[in-house]
């Protein structure tokens, strides 16, 4: 019994389940479900479409270049059977498999993090300063407060308002 | 042969030829026994997976299971290994 990967979504094949596709030139495609066997024959590229894991690793979604996927590379030489090594294997197996997975959640956090910076706050007063007062208000008395910033972007319309004032009657 | 079943992977056929590429060892019109190796419609395995070819292919035998011809083209089917057509399993290039 073998655990294989689907060719599409890259999740686990678990015996009993899917279709397994052999091309002429003898390339076999394996799928979990037909979902991912409808969209191999739609001729959708997995790297493209957003739900695999292909799509995932390739845009930097997800954990991809790690030493706990050294594990699971397939190796061409044939390994001769010695009971030792199956058996530290095995202890491996499951301790890389722990390791990987709390990587993976480190990655995701770390991804998450990088949203929370200090600009896009300032992009989202700057946007959103008609909650604060109404854009009339602010026009025709520039010295309302906000943050000094702002004020030195003010000055630059001040400058250009009598051309603009003729844009907005327009 | 029985006419009301219908053949799958791995099953040999009674065909006719229909055409011919070169002087070959079979004529236009004769009547062979043939093994199914590769089909579109997917055949369940023992595992509880399906197989799916891209073609359907046979392959002409004799009637002791043995391949007339002396190359067989593409990837064939493991349903042969049951069939114990060996001859078959042996030229093919690949056995998916």
């Amino acid at each position: 019994m073998r655990l294989e990967k689907c060719w599409f979504c890259s999740s686990t094949i678990y015996p009993g389940h899917g279709i397994q596709f052999v091309r002429n030139d003898a390339k076999i495609f394996r799928f979990c479900r037909s979902k991912c066997h409808k969209n191999f024959k739609m001729k959708r590229n997995p790297r493209k479409v957003k739900w695999t894991k292909a799509y995932r690793k390739l845009h930097g979604k997800e954990l991809n270049k790690d030493a706990t996927f050294e594990l699971e590379r397939r190796r061409n030489r044939p390994e001769r059977y010695d009971r030792n090594v199956v058996q530290n294997t095995i202890k491996a197996l499951k301790r890389i498999e722990e390791i990987r997975l709390k990587r993976e959640e480190k990655f995701w956090e770390n991804r998450m993090k990088v949203k929370k910076d200090k600009r896009a706050d300032l992009e989202e007063l700057k946007q959103n300063i008609h909650l604060v007062k109404a854009p009339v208000a602010l026009q025709e008395d520039p010295s309302l407060a906000l943050p000094k910033k702002m004020e030195k972007v003010k000055v630059k319309v001040e400058m250009r308002e009598a051309g603009e004032t003729r844009a907005m009657e327009e | 042969m029985n006419k009301t079943r219908l053949a799958r992977l791995g099953d040999t056929i009674i065909a006719s030829v229909k055409e011919v590429v070169g002087r070959g060892k079979v004529k236009k019109g004769e009547v062979v026994y043939c093994v199914v190796v590769r089909a579109r419609m997917p055949r369940a395995r023992s595992d509880g997976s399906e197989v799916r070819f891209d073609d359907n292919a046979a392959v002409i035998i004799n009637k002791q299971g043995e391949p007339i011809g002396t190359r067989i083209m593409g990837p064939v089917c493991h349903e042969l290994r049951r069939r114990k057509m060996v001859k078959v399993l042996s030229l093919a290039e690949h056995v998916a």
